[in-house]
């Protein structure tokens, strides 16, 4: 694992992408109109024959990813994660969820790392995928992670819905990082409270973690890539371990990577304080940029140690998370 | 199957009836309203224009499955024995078509979705160089409402996605009523022609009519649509004038009636 500050590069996944398809044929490319802000320009430059903009037209463009997979051929449809979800949820349920089949629904801009308002913030979108029968659910944190998500994902015989940040992407992990689908990892150890994490939020939960270390609490971090199917076991490693769990995701509390570690929990009997930093039953609205929504909104650094300090039964006041070291708005900034 | 019984598309079409009634007598009710309509636009689609081996078939409202379910036992596509566990339990004849269903390539139970599949399957003809293959996409007027039909006819157009062809059963029947006292969706030849797609519209009973006009259609150099006017009653005199289309009553005294009707005009 590198340090902070992260160095962040651009279209680790269009390249990906374009890197894959020229290997494998089968592969095929749709895009909603969003086709820059995707990273799949990219793959329209490299290989128009297999790139299809189906325009504004998502429930289409879904329905028709289907019948392609049925037909052999491997669709990668993209968009921003509020129209790959909520807006053809009943065409995700009935062409390509139900009949299981291997098309990659790739929703960028996840959470509130948009200012575009409610209306482009992807809050409810891993609660959505992750009810649906036979759909992986993927919220990888890194530009090494992303990279190897596409070619992961690609032997899937099912379907997959993978959710990117867009813009720049930071590096976390060294190159010789090994992404898994059935693994949580644990980047860091410790064993008073377990910060479980996903996505965007992992810089966050890392730099909780060092915080708290500088008031002689042990936390560890685990990193979840893959919200469904969970890796049950190393979460609940990693909470029996300790004393207290706090996840983190840049997503509703409800449904999400919260609730999946919850149900893991429960269901093993085993009884941990547990307290999740999320989007708190809310839409996120007001804001010139992303940073300023992470702060109001309570998906910062700082919750992540204050919920940790609460769920270990603290009174006396919590530490003080460090500045970011990282320019605001790069990546999970706050 | 072009010889014989099954070339003559009006009796085939009284045999999809016959089928239908059978299939929903034992339940006392069912999709007999969707076969009535559609019996010629599936015999002529079956005996003039449909390869099974060579094309693709979608019947995109999902409880039209009892008209291509008949059909199919009538043409030896299906075994005519399952007939008898349509809508039964443990049976892969579900009277909403499921990822279960055979015969057909695609079945969607939640409306206005296959003609997207329809594109998706023509898209990859047209992706894999194929341009003699067809995709048939069985279609009911009431899904017109639906946004997504239009997705699909704008892309359908603009990919100018040639040997894909809509049979639109026009009945006027939804479950609330007759579709033109719920929303207007005429003139509907004139909107497909608008979005780029040939259009033919016939009497959707004139099994003749049909034939030559799923002809015409797959020699069009663009999507087409056979629009078919249609009634849910049609070719059962016994129903009641007040009988639900969308749903039928179909009790054992109605449905003997029923079967005396149509074996008597086969016989």
């Amino acid at each position: 694992m590198l340090e902070p500050p992260f160095a962040t590069v651009l279209k680790p996944y269009g390249r990906a992408l374009v890197e894959l398809a020229r290997e494998r044929e089968e592969i095929v490319c749709l895009s909603g109109d969003l086709t820059r802000q995707c990273e799949v320009d990219l793959f329209e430059q490299a290989l128009p024959d297999r790139f299809i903009n189906a325009g504004m037209a998502e429930a289409n463009m879904i329905s028709i990813a289907g019948a392609l997979a049925r037909c052999g051929h491997l669709p990668f449809v993209h968009t921003f994660g509020v129209f790959a979800t909520r807006r053809p949820l009943d065409q995700i349920v009935n062409s390509v969820a139900y009949p299981n089949l291997p098309v990659r629904i790739v929703g960028f801009m996840p959470g509130v790392s948009s200012p575009g308002g409610p209306s482009h913030q992807a809050i409810e979108d891993v609660a959505l995928m992750r009810a649906l029968p036979n759909m992986t659910v993927i919220d990888v944190a890194d530009a090494v992670e992303i990279a190897q998500a596409v070619r992961l994902i690609a032997d899937l015989p099912g379907p997959a819905y993978l959710r990117l940040k867009r813009g720049e992407i930071p590096v976390l992990f060294e190159d010789d990082h090994v992404l898994s689908l059935d693994r949580a990892q644990v980047v860091r150890p410790g064993d008073e409270v377990a910060l479980v994490a996903s996505g965007m939020m992992l810089p966050a939960a890392l730099a909780a973690a060092a915080t708290l270390a500088t008031a002689a609490v042990s936390a560890s971090v685990v990193n979840v890539p893959v919200i469904k199917p969970l890796d049950g076991a190393t979460v609940l490693d990693a909470a029996a371990a300790a004393s207290a769990v706090v996840t983190a995701e840049n997503h509703s509390v409800i449904g999400g990577l919260g609730s999946a570690v919850a149900e893991v929990l429960a269901e093993a009997g085993l009884g941990r304080r547990l307290r999740r930093v999320g989007l708190r039953d809310t839409f996120a609205e007001g804001a010139q940029n992303a940073a300023t929504l992470f702060l109001k909104y309570g998906l910062g650094t700082q919750t992540i140690v204050d919920q940790a300090w609460s769920a270990l039964g603290r009174n006396d006041p919590p530490p003080h998370s460090l500045p970011s070291s990282a320019p605001p708005g790069e990546y999970s900034p706050v | 199957m072009r010889t014989g019984e099954a070339a003559d598309t009006k009796r085939l079409a009284d045999r999809i009836r016959l089928n239908a009634v059978n299939m929903v007598a034992p339940h006392g009710f069912g999709y007999l309203g969707q076969a009535l309509s559609c019996a010629e636009l599936l015999a002529a689609l079956f005996t003039q224009a449909y390869r099974p081996e060579r094309d693709r078939l979608i019947c995109s409202p999902g409880h039209y499955i009892i008209g291509v379910f008949a059909v199919a036992a009538e043409l030896g596509l299906l075994d005519s024995a399952s007939l008898d566990t349509y809508g039964r339990d443990d049976s892969s004849l579900e009277a909403i078509g499921t990822e279960r269903s055979p015969v057909v390539d695609l079945v969607c139970g939640s409306l206005g979705q296959g003609l997207s599949g329809a594109a998706g399957f023509a898209l990859s003809d047209q992706l894999r160089g194929e341009p003699d293959a067809r995709v048939f996409a069985l279609v009911s007027d009431g899904e017109l409402e639906e946004g997504q039909l239009w997705e699909a006819a704008m892309f359908a157009a603009h990919r100018n996605l040639r040997g894909l062809v809509v049979v639109l059963d026009a009945n006027d029947s939804q479950v609330d009523g007759p579709v033109s006292s719920i929303t207007t969706i005429e003139p509907i030849a004139a909107r497909w022609e608008s979005f780029g797609w040939a259009a033919f519209e016939v009497d959707g009973h004139d099994a003749d009519a049909v034939a030559g006009a799923l002809g015409a259609a797959v020699a069009e150099a663009r999507p087409s649509v056979v629009i078919g006017r249609t009634s849910t009653v049609h070719g059962l005199r016994c129903l009641p004038p007040e009988a639900d289309g969308h749903f039928i009553k179909l009790p054992a005294e109605l449905a003997r009636a029923a079967v005396a009707e149509l074996e008597g005009r086969l016989a």
